[in-house]
């Protein structure tokens, strides 16, 4: 058979499903005018987002940072305080947040890259809540009270909506590139070094690979993305406080990632998907009645799903016939000898281009 | 200088409770090196246990004090039971923390939906006494507390140190395969350790109930704390937890004192980073 031939059907019939589903969102603004659904979407993009950040520190490095609020927080407050005490556009404030948020993962979070496993985890818990102290007692940051960004009339150069609609296609936009950038990372060297250094950080040391070098490059890259998605944030709310940075919302993001799946890029986004509209209609519709028993449904389904699917519902899909269906009759997916092959026959293209 | 004397004694007493709490969070991390994320939330459940017992049975705090350890300590192999100990099996570290984070949540919220977020408390006869010495005045309810921590300190060392049971234990806590080649039924000793490390947790929050209010997030910042205790008191020291704990309640006390009351959660977790950093640079100096 020909390989090229049969690959590239799967190809583009994957391109179409993803085109297809990538149209369905995008359309949703159009059929959907309720607002309090729209902000469930943008919800979804932002928490899933942050999510993904989590999960190439915590997924694919092995490292599981709970302090990753923290990093939204401090990006959001750059941003608020460069517009309103500085004057600057929020567009450049993002930049901005993105460098102060990298430096603060980078230079002040240094000394503890040396710490491994449960130990992180505590520094990292340690760290956001300090600098959430920090801030709650610093005038400059207004103590508990927050900053706040100015309204005004719509303008896309300062990010300023009174509909919702612009913010979920900004959202939507950043969620598809920060999986892109993720996607990248995971199948480049930078993802082999962190998924080794995961298994196992020794054995990756001995075959050459510097834990640390690479730990710190998470970690800053993880800060900078959730700086740039604290601007984000900044820009929808139009406030910020210190109520962002606190440990239930670190949490708060690393659950779609653990429902999900967090061995897979995909996972926070399967997750946010299914776990944020859940957690809002539970709270819209039980909390009233009683409350807290919206949260209580809600970790119930982490609670099942911890138990018994511990490889979150990607792994699950990846596992069941539903997923053997939809490859063979909707994807026309080849099998895996095919698939090789073709991998084998772009590797020798690439070798005679290159001699 | 009087009002030194009376934050050290205050910092000892408050820093009791972190030890009993870091000494529960120690013999489960310990034994099955997973970080308990309930641990706060166990002492909440512990706190309304006593406060049922106590308000529908009228049985004194202190006397229910057994009956709460006991009912924490079921609770505890329960929850062992059916859902850490078929979760080892992953040995994948994140979900064994969720699964704890997960349960914290239903705890809590829990709590909310049985009780409201309604401020509780206990107040028996006694609660408002205090006892002077010298410049110092000690609430009785707290020294009480302190003592208490103390048997249960030593009864639990030398529990660990001296019976079979304990011996059980600390083999597991240092190699589990080769316990169950000493034909240990390591899950058992799971269960054991699971709910014990539960019944502790009960025990502080019966105890907390004289003089703390009960709501549904009391236990958080105890949660943590009890964290701190452990990493920095050394794992699977009972006296390292113990002192530990002491320590923490006294720099609290101290930086309220000194520096301010809100910054002082600040400088116990900058403090706690710098010790964790630095052990981990020695431990690193040594290999």
């Amino acid at each position: 058979m020909d390989v090229k031939k049969t690959v590239g059907t799967y190809h583009r019939r994957l391109a179409l499903l993803l085109g297809a589903l990538l149209l369905v969102v995008a359309l949703i603004p159009v059929f959907v005018k309720t607002p309090y659904i729209i902000n469930i979407f943008v919800l979804v993009f932002y928490i899933s987002t942050m999510s993904m950040v989590w999960n190439i520190l915590g997924g694919m490095t092995g490292q599981n940072s709970l302090g990753l609020a923290a990093y939204m927080g401090i990006g959001a407050y750059a941003v608020c305080l460069a517009v309103t005490k500085l004057g600057w556009n929020p567009w450049m404030a993002s930049i901005l947040a993105m460098l102060v948020t990298g430096l603060i993962a980078g230079v002040i979070f240094f000394p503890c890259f040396i710490l491994q496993g449960p130990y992180f985890t505590l520094v990292s818990i340690a760290f956001a809540e300090s600098m959430r102290q920090f801030i709650i007692n610093s005038e400059f940051f207004g103590r508990a009270s927050g900053v706040g960004l100015p309204f005004g009339t719509d303008s896309l150069s300062q990010f300023r909506f009174t509909s919702k609609v612009p913010y979920f296609y900004v959202g939507l936009i950043m969620m598809i590139g920060v999986y892109a950038i993720m996607k990248t990372i995971d199948r480049t060297k930078i993802g082999f070094a962190l998924k080794t250094i995961r298994e196992d950080e020794d054995a990756a040391s001995a075959i050459g690979i510097n834990p640390t070098k690479y730990k710190v490059i998470a970690v800053v890259i993880s800060a900078m993305v959730a700086g740039f998605v604290g601007f984000f944030y900044a820009s929808y709310i139009r406030y910020v406080d210190p109520d962002l940075m606190v440990q239930a919302k670190s949490t708060e993001f690393v659950l779609p990632a653990v429902v999900g799946g967090a061995a897979y890029v995909e996972g926070p986004l399967v997750g946010g998907l299914i776990m944020i509209p859940l957690s809002e209609f539970l709270r819209a519709n039980y909390a009233r009645v009683l409350p807290g028993i919206n949260m209580i449904m809600y970790a119930i389904v982490l609670l099942v799903v911890i138990r018994f699917r511990p490889s979150g519902i990607l792994g699950w899909y990846m596992d069941s016939s539903f997923k053997k269906f939809i490859d063979e009759k909707i994807l026309k997916k080849p099998s895996q000898d095919v698939l090789e092959q073709y991998e084998m026959m772009r590797f020798e293209n690439k070798k005679k281009e290159g001699a | 200088m009087d009002v030194f004397l009376q934050a050290i004694v205050n910092g000892i007493l408050l820093g009791g409770f972190y030890s009993l709490m870091g000494m529960g969070q120690n013999i489960i991390f310990g034994v099955m090196k997973i970080v308990n994320f309930c641990h706060g939330e166990m002492l909440m459940v512990g706190m309304y246990l006593t406060y049922l017992l106590y308000t529908y049975a009228g049985i004194d705090p202190y006397l229910a004090l057994p009956l709460v350890a006991i009912i924490m300590f079921c609770l505890g192999a329960v929850i062992q039971h059916l859902l850490i100990t078929p979760s080892l099996r992953t040995k994948s570290f994140t979900n064994l923390l969720f699964l704890t984070v997960g349960l914290g949540l239903l705890l809590s919220n829990g709590a909310l939906v049985l009780f409201g977020s309604d401020y509780k408390s206990i107040r028996t006869s006694y609660s408002q006494h205090t006892i002077a010495l010298g410049p110092v005045s000690i609430a009785l309810p707290k020294l009480i507390s302190f003592c208490v921590l103390i048997v249960v300190t030593i009864a639990l060392f030398m529990f660990l140190k001296n019976s079979t049971t304990g011996k059980q234990i600390r083999a597991v806590s240092q190699n589990p395969v080769g316990a169950e080649v000493c034909s240990i039924k390591v899950k058992r000793i799971y269960i054991l350790t699971y709910g014990l490390g539960i019944a502790l947790a009960g025990i502080a929050g019966c105890l907390l109930t004289q003089f703390y209010s009960i709501f549904p997030t009391a236990g958080a910042s105890f949660g943590f704390r009890a964290l701190i205790v452990v990493v920095v008191g050394g794992l699977g020291s009972i006296p390292g937890a113990f002192f530990a704990g002491l320590l923490l309640g006294l720099l609290e006390q101290m930086s309220a004192l000194f520096i301010s009351p809100s910054y002082s959660d600040m400088i116990v977790f900058i403090t706690f980073i710098v010790i964790l950093v630095v052990r981990q640079l020695i431990i690193m100096r040594r290999k």
